[in-house]
């Protein structure tokens, strides 16, 4: 694991981890995103949403995304005012899970999204969810919560 | 590891499996438990009481586990896991057809991990309670 470690300022605190395409390895951004949500006061709901978005969307990453090939995945985590923000970078097949369309019951199992389930919790977890497709190859997932107010459901 | 597991036999109105789990429960280590829950059902166990008051978080992996482990102590075969949906759509339909099971009983969920359950509406297929000791009274 690359640990830049915490980046306190005046208005912000930021980590910065990068692991291999690993599930083995996931506990690590968790643990990351538990560190930084102590670190700027964010109630446990909060920090339990984040860590929930992040181990989803690096699941998908790993299984679907690289699918068994090596990569690596960068995450950034900061504060930005009252809101937490977490960025995830890689290199695996460009994907976007905020375009993947919500649970739909009346499509039979067999043709819905392997990781769907991940996806709507992740858009539960958070604020809101960006996706970019990465300058030469990859995406960059930002997923943003507030540590100070809930987010929406439904 | 990410998750440790533990197993007893407690001796309840009828004789009890506690299985407690610590640690995160997640997508490396899933299916693991689920192949812990095979050989306890295989010895005979047909209570099954997991204890959940060390376990600090549940990914969507852990939810398709949850429901693996509930067939496996019912004597079905699990859906298969790649399918998350799958299995959730299996759940929604046993709860649909109004099946309230009392073979795998859930406790000491902390809020995080009760958080994921309610958002997907796993939390109905399983009787819960706050601590060991109401789920033990329970049976």
């Amino acid at each position: 694991m690359v640990d830049d470690g915490p980046i306190r300022g005046a208005t912000s605190i930021r980590r910065h981890v990068t692991i291999p395409a690993d599930l083995e390895r996931v506990a690590e951004l968790r643990a990351t995103v538990r560190e930084i949500g102590a670190g700027c006061q964010a109630p446990a709901d909060c920090i339990g949403d984040l860590v929930q978005a992040v181990d989803e969307a690096a699941t998908n990453i790993i299984r679907y995304g690289y699918g068994g090939e090596r990569g690596s995945i960068d995450m950034t985590a900061e504060l930005v005012g009252d809101d937490i923000v977490v960025t995830l970078v890689d290199e695996a097949t460009p994907f976007d899970p905020t375009a993947a369309e919500g649970p739909d019951l009346s499509i039979p199992p067999h043709r819905r999204t392997p990781g769907g389930m991940g996806i709507h919790l992740m858009r539960l977890a958070t604020d809101s969810m960006e996706h970019r497709v990465r300058p030469g190859g990859g995406n960059i997932l930002t997923l943003t919560r507030s540590r100070v107010r809930r987010p929406k459901e439904g | 590891m990410a998750m440790q597991t533990t197993v007893e036999r407690v001796e309840a109105r009828v004789p009890v499996t506690v299985m407690t789990l610590s640690g995160e429960l997640d997508a490396s280590n899933y299916l693991r438990l689920v192949d812990d829950v095979r050989p306890v059902y295989d010895g005979g166990a047909r209570d099954l009481l997991l204890d959940l008051t060390d376990l600090s978080s549940i990914s969507s992996s852990g939810l398709v586990s949850l429901y693996s482990i509930l067939k496996v102590m019912q004597g079905e075969e699990p859906p298969d896991p790649e399918y998350g949906w799958n299995a959730l759509h299996s759940m929604e339909r046993d709860a649909e057809d109004g099946k309230t099971q009392e073979v795998v009983r859930l406790c000491g969920m902390q809020p995080a991990v009760a958080e994921v359950l309610r958002r997907t509406g796993i939390d109905a297929m399983f009787p819960s309670y706050p601590d060991r000791e109401a789920a033990l009274a329970a049976f």
